[in-house]
């Protein structure tokens, strides 16, 4: 289940189309971005999450072209493109805002970059109708003032005109933000086919982990202008490496955890628990147990568990599908979360026992 | 119940009739009042108009004196609408796109002249002009209107400037744009209404100014300095006549460029 996932070592690694060399950024004394080593490997969909302040735009800006680096080097294609600006970058960047240009049609708006090019009028709107066509907008639109579009028409129109420039690698700041949850989810699934379709590198940023979750095949977590942890939505979820991305990535019982002979007692809980050793193997004589609340279950007599603890319901929330209890255990308040199908039948005890095994728990450093 | 509410609406209306009606009388009615009085025979104004006749708008259109002074106050504008658009176009991005040290300042000290009284604005630069020794003429009265008019035409632009998101001309750069381009086919283009209206501004606060020509113009009159001359000494109903027919150029410039504001939206995809 939450096993470390060790990626194939056999597998010959793409290179990488865009490398990060302890990239830097300070404005006056206050670094945004602080030393970030990355390897974003050809057509991957990577994104970066974190909380806002992470730096996580400023990093963009960086990859982008519009902000330059205050140390280190960001190379494309093992080309050094510190210093080079926008206009001249095979990069585009699809803004939060889309800056979608209201005084132009969306084939305008989608031409535009053709237009630069000097591409002729007739080329122009073919490739624009092409394009219309694999982000799923009506060849009637073409003539259709931008500003009359719906939300979702507009994310379409701005990706289409991003694809229009052909980048090498598409920048994403995110774009779905200001949409309503459905169109926002659908939206998410077209964007991660149109990376299939493609085949193009794409870079988002966002500080939604569900959205980070659904689209990417990598996801880097930043805090403070530190990239924390990069890997597989199954790594991060299932491995983070540290409290602060556990925490990032959904909802925990952490417990803390002392060294006691060969065993390890709760220090704000009574017990005795088995734990995972840590990913990194250092002998801890303080360590966190961090489950998340859908590994936790209800324990019946006879029920056998790594782990065990016994305390009382006093709250349920209906998650939809799904629903979480909040459990008080001594001074803690632990979560468990259920399929509605396995849900605690009405009028049950509320004082229950609950448990985990040690292999779907991590041990974090205390 | 419901026909105290209907009378109650009624009342409401009638007030805001009545209303508006009163202020469009107390402002139109002086401009009718000039009208009348230019279409007056007789060469001394009174009430009630005997005889009506266009013998004086005749003559003012005849006259070679007039007909210098309305061109130098066309001249004046547009030399005033031309470099008073360029300064505050690129004073209103400066202003209100760029983050620079002295910025909060600039934007304050520029606002400032607006304020000024404007007769002592227009003895200042006289004085400023004779100290220098520049012999005052219609240029130095360009120059004194820039300084008041420039000020009003870079806040009717910043509006504009304000209006609309920086990440437009990024994403045109990001795009492949140059500099120049990213302003030609973005920057340009999302300023002009704000650039048009700029432009009127500009011409009919010159054309209409009268304190700062009074004291800067030299030798030169322009149409606002003509009728107080011609008020203090030589009345005829040639000044009403001169004056309806500014304030009808004026009109007609204000209502074209609206007019051509609201074809220029339309022109927009639908």
């Amino acid at each position: 289940m939450l096993q470390t996932m060790t990626a194939p070592a056999a597998e010959a690694q793409p290179r990488p189309i865009l490398q990060l060399v302890g990239v830097r950024k300070t404005f006056g004394r206050f670094a945004a971005v602080e030393s970030i080593d990355l390897d974003v490997r050809e057509g991957e969909f990577l994104t970066i999450v974190g909380p806002s302040g992470s730096g996580k735009t400023t990093l963009l800006r960086m990859l982008a072209g519009m902000d330059t680096p205050s140390e280190g080097y960001i190379t494309l294609r093992g080309e050094l493109i510190n210093d080079m600006p926008a206009n001249r970058r095979p990069t585009c960047l699809v803004f939060q805002s889309l800056a979608l240009f209201p005084h132009k049609s969306v084939g305008e708006n989608i031409t535009f970059p053709l237009k630069v090019k000097g591409v002729s009028a007739a080329a122009r709107k073919a490739r624009a109708l092409e394009l219309m066509k694999v982000v799923r907008l009506p060849p009637d639109y073409f003539d259709k003032n931008v500003m009359k579009c719906s939300g979702g028409e507009r994310q379409r129109v701005a990706l289409a005109r991003a694809f229009a420039y052909d980048p090498q690698v598409l920048f994403f700041d995110e774009p779905l933000s200001a949409l309503d949850y459905k169109l926002k989810k659908a939206l998410e699934k077209e964007l991660k086919d149109l990376h299939r379709e493609t085949g193009k590198t794409f870079i988002y940023i966002t500080h939604s982990l569900e959205e980070a979750m659904v689209m990417s095949d990598r996801i880097g977590v930043m805090r403070a202008g530190r990239l924390v942890q990069v890997g597989t939505p199954e790594e991060i979820y299932g491995a983070p490496v540290d409290r602060f991305v556990s925490e990032f990535v959904g909802e925990v019982n952490t417990i803390k955890v002392k060294r006691d002979g060969e065993e390890w007692r709760g220090v704000d809980v009574d017990g005795r628990f088995t734990l995972r050793p840590p990913a990194d193997g250092a002998a801890l004589g303080e360590a966190f147990v961090v489950v998340r609340p859908e590994y936790m279950r209800f324990l019946k007599e006879g029920d056998t568990a790594d782990n065990r603890l016994t305390g009382t319901v006093y709250n349920e929330y209906s998650l939809g599908s799904r629903i979480q209890y909040q459990i008080r255990v001594g001074e803690k308040v632990m979560l468990v979360e259920l399929s509605r199908a396995r849900a605690l039948p009405p009028g049950s005890d509320p004082v229950v026992t609950i448990g985990w095994d040690a292999a779907d728990a991590f041990t974090l450093a205390g | 119940m419901a026909t105290s509410l209907i009378r109650k609406q009624k009342r409401t209306n009638a007030l805001i009739w009545g209303w508006t009606a009163f202020v469009l009388v107390i402002v139109y009615l002086p401009i009718l009042c000039g009208a009348l009085a230019s279409f007056n025979k007789s060469r001394y104004f009174g009430f009630p108009i005997k005889t009506f006749s266009t013998d004086w708008w005749d003559k003012t259109l005849a006259s070679f004196e007039i007909g210098m002074i309305v061109k130098t106050s066309i001249l004046i504008a547009l030399v005033v609408t031309v470099l008073s658009v360029v300064i505050a176009t690129f004073g209103a991005l400066a202003f209100a796109r760029y983050d620079w040290t002295g910025r909060r300042l600039y934007q304050k000290l520029i606002i400032l002249p607006i304020f000024f009284p404007q007769p002592v604005l227009g003895l200042a630069l006289l004085l400023g002009f004779n100290a220098v020794g520049i012999q005052t003429s219609w240029m130095t009265a360009a120059f004194a209107h820039l300084v008041w008019i420039v000020p009003v035409v870079t806040l009717v632009i910043a509006i504009q400037v304000y209006g609309f998101d920086p990440a437009l001309e990024e994403a045109a750069y990001d795009l492949g744009c140059s500099r120049i381009q990213v302003f030609r086919e973005v920057t340009l283009p999302l300023l002009w209404p704000g650039i048009w209206s700029g432009m009127l501004f500009a011409f009919l606060l010159s054309w209409s100014n009268f304190p700062l020509s009074l004291y800067t113009a030299g030798a030169d009159s322009t149409i606002p300095k003509w009728l107080y001359a011609k008020m203090v000494a030589g009345y005829t109903p040639m000044v009403p006549a001169l004056g309806t027919m500014a304030t009808l150029g004026a009109a007609v410039l204000l209502l074209g460029g609206g007019l051509v504001g609201l074809l220029a939206r339309r022109r927009r995809p639908a």
